[in-house]
This record gives structure tokens, sequence and C-alpha cells, in this order.
């Protein structure tokens, strides 16, 4: 178990040391100066002047000691200041985190459900009318892009049935009520855009579980399906659901970028978007960092998971590299 | 009847499936690239009609906020995406297989350092990466195909890799490197042929994913400049007017379902006949 959760822990920290500095030289070496992003268009900025801003910056040094500096920063918690408002970025994103959290919480509990039903309601009959039917749906929801789902859901129940608003959002503690009211049509935006691909991946998973040899026993010694089901089954099928649930986490915060934005949620997704818009690279760079740590945190855990629920997986993962 | 000709008959089902699948998917790319021809009105035309027209004989799908025939701005809009996903495809392929296949016959730490960087890429979400770049470069058709291409490009290097590394494992390689082939050839004109299907799978996939890359990014605003618009910015004009007219957003909306599900299931009826292949041989 030690040596799996060093090897485990060590291949993240590859990934994310790779992926933050991919972050930072694909800042570098796109086009746009930032200092004169943010100071040529004023008056009175002569070169001599946005050179000293430059040298202040620290953008005069080599490509790598700027790397270098900037993760020491990083690792300390700082991740610079705005460009445009001249905050500190950490303290932007710290205040975006509790709203994508809470999002991406209710989103993850949403498509758990709502795909352990489905799939629960599919597989009682393989290949049946209702199975096949969700089959369909599936394979639709595989090809909507999120936001098509959230002005699907908007126009239903904001505009012909007023029964939600529209967008918005209201910390939790100014009033839960308002909150989760605000909160539904964002969370199920997420959990429709989620669920096809963990429906999909349990389904399988199950039907694979359903034709092993353990199951025949189980059925040949007289227990009733549904013991079969809630006994044999699902504990089999848990350990690939999970691991799919650590890369759900990840699709649910990728897909939280448009879904925050079109619903006026501030989390770090619109934050994103906005600076981006505004080519405010600092920012960027740094609620990158943090949705990239996040990402890849999570699939650590849920890795280690899986190998705590199912020795085999300790094993195997050495083979299979 | 016999268990052959069930058999048969289960082929043909599928052949039918698959022959269908590949219609819709060059229907829909030719009435989009025929848009001049097909368009009632120039795309850019302002009030052809009333302003916020329903569905009608003179225009099928309404009109829009400037007065503007929504279908022929749906036929121009969709060339645009079509083309940028076309363009991305392309992209990705060649980016994504050269970097896919390299890594797969070099092994070794080229490998490990390839699919590490790979993986480093796949793990930062998709429009994370978008926001970066067409922040940077501006967003033009241009900049949206590099993009969505460079985007793509690591899934792809993933799937060649493995359908490199699963060809040079099979018999005729082994045999015909043992007999003195060169590598490189045999690779380029053997085990290249021999994985094309496998590519094309995944041609298809992309270009649902940059149909779906594009319509998102305009969606935030990344989009073209009007007068011009893809379907993604027909979407969020149409969005932004969604309390004076259902029509103006559902068409474009429906379109683009329609675009990214043709694409994705012709990928899915491909990749159905490789398997039933490979299970039955």
């Amino acid at each position: 178990m030690r040596n799996f959760i060093l090897r485990r822990a060590a291949s993240s920290a590859i990934v994310l040391v790779l992926s933050v500095v991919t972050v930072f030289l694909s800042i570098r070496i796109l086009p746009g100066d930032p200092v004169l992003l943010k100071y040529g268009a004023q008056t009175g900025a002569t070169p001599a002047a946005l050179d000293a801003l430059r040298e202040s910056a620290g953008l005069n040094h080599p490509m790598l000691v700027q790397l270098m500096i900037w993760l020491g920063g990083v690792v300390r918690g700082d991740f610079g200041t705005s460009f445009i408002s001249q905050l500190p970025v950490s303290e932007l994103v710290g205040q975006r985190i509790p709203a994508t959290l809470e999002l991406t919480f209710f989103i993850v509990i949403i498509a758990s459900i709502l795909s352990v039903l489905l799939v629960l309601i599919a597989i009682r009959k393989p290949g049946s009318a209702t199975d096949r039917f969700i089959g369909y749906v599936t394979s639709i929801g595989f090809s909507t892009p999120s936001f098509i789902i959230g002005i699907i859901l908007v126009y239903i129940f904001a505009l012909r049935w007023h029964i939600l608003p529209s967008q918005g959002f209201k910390p939790m503690d100014l009033g839960v009520v308002q909150n989760m009211k605000l909160m539904i049509l964002p969370a199920f935006t997420g959990a429709m855009v989620v669920s096809p691909y963990l429906i999909k991946y349990l389904r399988t998973s199950i039907l694979e579980t359903r034709v092993s040899s353990y199951v025949r026993t189980a059925k040949g010694k007289g227990l009733s399906s549904s013991a079969v089901l809630f006994r044999h089954i699902l504990p089999n099928s848990i350990v690939p659901t999970l691991t799919m649930l650590g890369m759900i986490v990840g699709f649910a915060l990728g897909g939280v970028f448009v879904i925050e934005y079109m619903f006026a949620v501030p989390g770090i997704g619109s934050l994103a978007i906005e600076s981006a818009s505004a080519r405010d690279y600092s920012v960027l760079q740094g609620v990158s960092v943090v949705v990239i740590a996040f990402f890849i945190i999570t699939t650590f855990v849920f890795d280690l998971v899986c190998g705590f629920v199912d020795p085999r997986q300790r094993v195997l993962q050495v083979k299979s590299r | 009847m016999t268990f052959e000709a069930l058999k048969q008959m289960k082929r043909m089902k599928a052949n039918l499936r698959g022959s269908a699948s590949l219609i819709l998917l060059l229907g829909t790319l030719a009435i989009f690239l025929l848009a001049n021809v097909l368009s009632p009105y120039g795309p850019n035309e302002i009030g052809v009609g009333d302003h916020f027209a329903p569905p009608s004989g003179a225009h099928l799908f309404g009109t829009d906020n400037l007065g503007r025939d929504l279908l022929s701005r749906i036929l121009f809009g969709g060339r645009i995406t079509v083309l940028i996903a076309l363009g991305a495809t392309s992209i990705a392929l060649i980016l994504g297989s050269a970097w896919g296949i390299l890594a797969g016959i070099r092994g070794g730490w080229i490998d490990e350092f390839l699919m590490r960087t790979a993986d480093a890429l796949m793990a930062v979400p998709l429009i994370l990466f978008a926001l970066f770049c067409i922040s940077a470069l501006g967003s033009s058709v241009a900049s949206l195909i590099l993009v969505a291409g460079i985007l793509l490009s690591p899934s792809t290097a993933r799937m060649a890799r493995s359908a490199v590394k699963a060809e040079l494992a099979s018999p005729y390689v082994v045999s015909a490197v043992a007999s003195g082939f060169s590598k490189v050839r045999l690779v380029w004109n053997e085990v290249m042929v021999n994985i094309a299907p496998q590519l094309l799978v995944q041609i298809s996939i992309n270009a649902a994913s940059a149909v779906m890359l594009e319509a998102t990014l305009s969606f935030v605003g990344f989009g073209l400049q009007p007068p011009n618009a893809s379907l993604g910015t027909l979407i969020l004009q149409g969005y932004a007017q969604i309390y004076n007219s259902i029509w103006f957003v559902l068409f474009p909306v429906i379109t683009v379902m329609m675009t990214i599900l043709v694409f994705n299931n012709y990928g899915e009826q491909l990749r159905l006949s490789l398997d039933s292949k490979r299970s039955s041989s």
C-alpha cells in the first residue's frame, strides 16, 4: 500500500508540474506584451517608462528565471497581482472558490443519483424498449454542449413556468432558500452534462459483472435477483465507478466554466472567462493553476480510494504501465 | 432460418446503419458548404422581413432582431462552423498522429515524455486552454481553427499511439522486422494504412468536439465579430433575445446539436464495424 501511494503521488506530481509549467510557458509564448497591453494606450507612456515597468515586473529576466520566480511564488500561495485591478490574484481567486465548490458538489451529487437510478431502471431488462430509450437519450446527451442544456432549462423553468430564477447567486449565509433556488438550474445543467458518461460507464460495468461466474453461482444457490444485485453486482461495480466519479469531478470542473458564466454564478469559471476577455493573464494563470491542481488532486484521491477498496488495483497498475 | 442467414441479416442491418450515417454526414456537409447556393437571402441582409417573424413560407426559420433571414444566417454560420471543424480536425490529425506514432515506434523515455505531456495537456480543461489562446490570438476563423486543432491533438496522439503499439505487436510486423525490413518504411507503408480506419473514427469524434468547442467559445463571447456569425454566435444572439422570440435561439440550437450528432454517429458506427471485424477474425 505504501509503495502504491508513493508511486501514484510521484506520477501525479509530475503531471502537476508539467501542466503548471505549460500554463506559464503558453502565456509567455503567446503574443501580447502585458505591459504594453496595460499602459500602451495611455498618454505619456514613454518607451523608457514602459521599460522600467517591465523591469520592475521582472519581465526582463530570462524565461527560466521568470519561471522559477513564479513557481516559487505559487508554492507560497502568491500568484502575483492582477494587471487590471492590481489586487492579489490569490485574493481574487479565493473569493470565487466557495461558489464553484458548492456548484461542483451539487453537480456531482445530482449526477450520481440520476445516473444510478437510470441505470438500475435500464438494466432490469437489457435490450428492452426502456433500456434502448435511455441509451438514445444518453447518446444525445454526449452530443449536447452544456450551454444548450442550460438554455432549454432556462426556457422551461424560468420563462415558461416562472418557478425558478434564470440567473444569479446568493451566498449561503444570506439565506439558504434563496441560495438553493438559484443553484437548482446550474446544478441540474451540470448534472445533465455529466450524467451520460456516468450512465454509459456504469451500465457497461454492471453488465460485465452480471455475466461473471460468481454471479451465476449466487443465482444458482437460489438468491433473489435483488439480493444478487445489491450484494454481489453493485459492490463489484463500485471500483470502476469510483474511477469514473473521479473523472466526473474533473469534467464537472471543466464544464462549470460555461455554466457559471451563463447563470452568473461568481465562481472561478466565470472569473476565468472574465479575465480572458479582459486579457488579465496573471489572473487567468492563477485560475488555471488552481483548477489543474484541484483536478489532479481529485484524481489522485480517487485512485487511492480505489486502491484501498480493491487491492488488485495496487498491483495491476504496475503491470499495465 | 439458419444461423448463417440470421448472421447475414444482422450484418446487412449494420451495413445499412453505417451507410445511413455516412449519407447523413455527407448530406450535412453538402448543405453547409453549398450555403451560397441554397440560401434564399444574403446572411447579413438587414430588413428582408419583419423583426422576430415566426417561421413562414417566405422565411422558413423566421427572422432575427434586425429582420435578417434566419435560415440564410444558419446556412452561412454552419458553413463557417464546419470549415472550422474540418480545419481543426486536419491539424489535430497531422499533429496528433505524428506525436502518437513517434511515441509508439520509439518507445522508451521518448514515449514516456511524449505521453506524460499529453496527459498533462489533457488534465487542463479544454475550455480553459482555449480561453488562453483565443484571448491572446484574438478571435478569427484562423485562430479558432488553430486553437481547436491544437487542443484536440493530445487525445488523437493517445489513440494513434495505442493503435500503432497494437499493430507493431502483430505477427506480420514481427516477421517483417525479423526479415530485415526497415522499421520506418514498415510504419509508413503498412502500419499507417492499417491504422487509418481507427484514425478515421478519431477524426469524426474530433470534428464533433471541434463543433462543440467552437459553439462554446462563441457562446461565451470569443466568437467572430458581427455581422459575421458562426452557429455558436447565432445561439448567443438568440439567447439574448429569448424573451422576444423562441425561434431565434431554437433553430441554431437544433442545428448545432444535429451537426454534432451526425459526426458522432458516423464515428460510432465506424467504431462498431471495426470492433465486429476484429472480434470475428
